[in-house]
């Protein structure tokens, strides 16, 4: 038994809900994420160590953990530690919902620390000079230059992440919160028929992730546009040139290659 | 805190899934990196049709959660080979992550081959190297520079995906952890031994790329000063 | 400011400046009077780029005098502040800013240092661009325009902060040489409108004709000063004979 297009209709419904929570969380995610990665990133880049090191380790666990495990972390571990259990936060982490949310934000922030220091690294040291002798103060230099250069630098691989962490999303279900994955898992359950929920359930993520994709394309556009004219310049030739040098070079398949070697 | 006797039982058991996930994670990887080479090559051949189905198929695998993936193969892989043979939690982790990650490294591989400069294919030409000899020692090797910050970018993604197999009933690290946070009412250490597995193995893996890059990147740093 | 000594442009004196254990510039001393062009050359290494970042203070000195227009230089952040609003800079890889079209690259500076309105540093900002001859690029990014106009822009972008002096590290350095010309014929219109400049260059064709005096550097210290004409046809010293001899063939 394939795929079941009357069991997916009925089940649609459900599913759209599903798909609801998934939004839900990556959305609040990505805020709290921000929220935390900031003053995080300071620290990480500060040059003293009292500040440098805990932010270095924060994020070495947090990238390292499997989202997996900070969802039982947060929910179970958590619970079990009296200061959180009797302390005045528990109404929070005994919500499985917030707990999938700070798991997952904890998560996304150590990433978020290193592409943005990545992408204020990466600001040539000559332009922030050029703020400086212009007599900018070193505030609006960090505000009007640095930042939105790092930005901009930073896009990339920040739509990388955020993609990346909302198809990890999927694994809220193990604490109970009814995202996307866990109501295809539901519907599986009731019915005995795998491959058409998780089918239904796999084409509402593509759409949600495509969705992502085009909206940082659009930003990309709007952000980079100053790159427009240099990156036409510089990529054509090359990737134009490739095809032909590669199926000479694979000798796999040669259509018109008249240069012999 | 005190670890009883039963505890170390347990932490016996957690050392045992953590070999069973390290081989999940190694031969995924190995194999995704294997299929990747071979079918990023393969896509950038200069066939409308390879282009096309390349196109469709990296953007659904790319769009959907590992772990849907999983599932899929764990309880639809039976259904979908015909019901005849059960499909192993094993089994259907490492199909799930060859089956992602095939074409993360594939996508890799594509962009590591096309941002190498065309001068070095025509330089290796004019010098009447020949193929083989080319790609060996002048094209691969800066293939291997472009993508290797990417390559292990996936390798600590695919560790970490592993642990999505215990969902899938895997007795791995990560599912005798569960066990015993629940048996012993102790999550809060047993999750963060399993956490500490693959923080540490990510550093470790760390530390080994950075000098790897320093290795293939010789000669890089002197050109950028 | 009236009086019969005239307030110095520039005043250096016994400038020290070490980059850890070496000694970067050993007690420079010079004077620059308003109106008049430096140009200082010397062999790659000799100090020319941290003696011209020191007068504004993109680095700091160690020990000696620096004063900008009766300004010290010092670690005060006001008066930092101060005298970068009085010293232009261009730099030999121009520096602007990608993310801002050539206009607003202009207007950045006199809206954030001088508080300026946007419609008025509009107005500032187009003029010193139809000034280095690029007015009509206003509107595009710096990516898509060639050395020779960045540079223009650059020289614009500094022009707009309305500087007493300017100071030039190499600006024709990373030019083709079709595009020297167009940036040293804006540099020679500055110098006849009257600016103070300090130009690291080797351009010697465009120091024989600007150049008030030459300072020749070697080893971070100041070997030799002369008027152009003298320090071309009449070295004193055998090192400056030695550069020159290796620049002009
Ligand atoms: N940030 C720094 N740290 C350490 N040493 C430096 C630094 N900047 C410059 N130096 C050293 O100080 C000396 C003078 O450098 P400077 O850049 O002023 O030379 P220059 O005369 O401008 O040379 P060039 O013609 O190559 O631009 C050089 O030996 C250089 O290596
Ligand atoms: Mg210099």
């Amino acid at each position: 038994m394939p795929f079941d297009p009357s069991l997916a209709w009925d089940s649609l419904p459900r599913m759209l809900f599903g798909l609801a929570n998934t939004v839900g969380i990556t959305a609040l995610t990505l805020v709290l994420g921000l929220a935390m990665a900031i003053p995080v990133t300071l620290a990480r880049m500060s040059p003293r160590r009292i500040f440098r090191l805990p932010a270095a380790w924060f994020v070495m666990f947090f990238r390292g953990t499997p989202a997996l495990i900070l969802m039982y972390l947060v929910y179970y571990g958590l619970a079990q530690l009296p200061s959180i259990h009797d302390g005045p936060l528990w109404p929070i982490f005994a919500n499985a919902f917030a707990c999938a949310v700070i798991g997952l934000a904890l998560n996304h922030a150590s990433y978020l620390v290193e592409i943005l220091r990545g992408g204020l690294e990466a600001v040539p040291a000559g332009l922030v000079e050029a703020s400086a002798a212009l007599g900018i103060s070193p505030r609006q230099t960090y505000q009007w230059v640095r930042l939105p250069l790092a930005m901009r630098y930073a896009l990339k691989a920040y739509q990388n992440e955020v993609i990346g962490f909302t198809k990890g999303t999927a694994v809220v279900g193990v604490i109970t919160v009814v995202d996307l994955t866990a109501t295809a898992n539901e519907v599986f359950e009731r019915t005995y028929d795998p491959v058409t929920p998780m089918l239904t359930a796999a084409v509402l993520y593509w759409c949600l992730i495509n969705l992502m994709r085009i909206g940082f394309e659009f930003a990309d556009r709007r952000l980079n546009r100053h790159l427009a004219a240099e990156e036409q310049r510089r990529r054509k030739p090359v990737a134009a040139s490739l095809q032909p040098a590669l199926a000479r070079w694979t000798g796999l398949a040669a259509p018109n290659t008249e240069r012999a070697l | 805190m005190l670890i009883s006797a039963s505890e170390a039982g347990y932490f016996q058991q957690l050392a045992r899934g953590a070999v069973i996930t390290m081989e999940l994670a190694v031969s995924g990887y190995i194999l995704a990196l294997i299929g990747g080479a071979v079918v990023g090559l393969v896509t950038l051949l200069p066939n409308r049709a390879i282009q096309a189905v390349w196109r469709v198929y990296a953007s659904i695998v790319m769009g959907v959660p590992s772990l849907l993936v999983i599932f899929l193969f764990y309880y639809g892989g039976g259904t979908l080979l015909g019901g005849i043979i059960d499909i192993t939690p094993f089994e259907a982790g490492l199909t799930a992550l060859v089956v992602v990650y095939t074409v993360y490294v594939a996508e890799l591989v594509r962009g590591a081959m096309r941002n190498v400069p065309r001068g070095q294919f025509e330089a290796t030409a004019a010098l009447a190297i020949r193929p083989v000899g080319a790609w060996l020692h002048v094209i691969m090797p800066q293939v291997v520079r472009l993508a290797l910050p990417g390559l292990v970018n996936i390798w600590m993604i695919v560790l970490k995906d592993t642990a999505l197999v215990s969902l899938a009933g895997l007795n791995d690290l990560v599912s005798h952890a569960k066990t015993a946070a629940g048996a012993t009412k102790e999550p809060f250490i047993f999750f963060i031994a399993a956490a500490l597995f693959f923080v540490v193995f990510s550093a470790v893996t760390l530390r080994f790329s950075a000098r790897l890059e320093a290795r293939f990147g010789r000669g890089l740093a002197v050109a950028k000063a | 400011m009236s009086g019969t000594a005239p307030l110095p442009a520039i005043m250096i004196a016994g400038l020290d400046k070490f980059y850890g254990g070496f000694h970067a510039l050993k007690h420079i001393d010079l004077e620059v009077r308003r109106g008049e062009k430096i140009v200082v050359c010397g062999p790659s290494g000799s100090g020319k780029s941290t003696l011209i970042r020191c007068i504004n203070r993109l680095e700091p000195h160690d020990s000696g005098r620096i004063v900008v227009n009766g300004i010290d230089v010092n670690d005060a952040s006001s008066n930092i502040q101060d005298v970068r609003r009085e010293v232009g800079m261009v730099f030999q890889s121009f520096n602007l800013f990608p993310h801002l079209t050539i206009l607003e690259n202009c207007m950045l500076a006199p809206r954030l240092a001088l508080g300026m309105k946007k419609a008025e540093a509009e107005r500032l900002a187009q003029r010193f661009l139809d000034r280095v001859h690029i007015g009509e690029q206003a509107a595009k990014f710096p990516a898509q325009l060639s050395g020779g106009q960045q540079q223009r822009v650059a020289i614009a972008r500094a022009l707009c902060m309305e500087p007493r002096i300017m100071l030039f590290d190499e600006p024709t350095s990373s030019l083709d040489p079709e595009m020297i010309k167009e940036v040293l014929e804006v540099m020679e219109e500055l110098a006849d409108d009257g600016m103070t400049m300090i130009c690291v260059t080797h351009e010697m064709g465009f120091a024989r004709r600007v150049a008030s005096r030459c300072v020749f550097m070697d080893q971070g210290e100041i070997v030799e000063i002369a008027e152009a004409a003298a320090f071309f046809e009449a070295p004193r010293s055998d090192r400056l004979r030695a550069f020159l001899s290796q620049i002009l063939h």
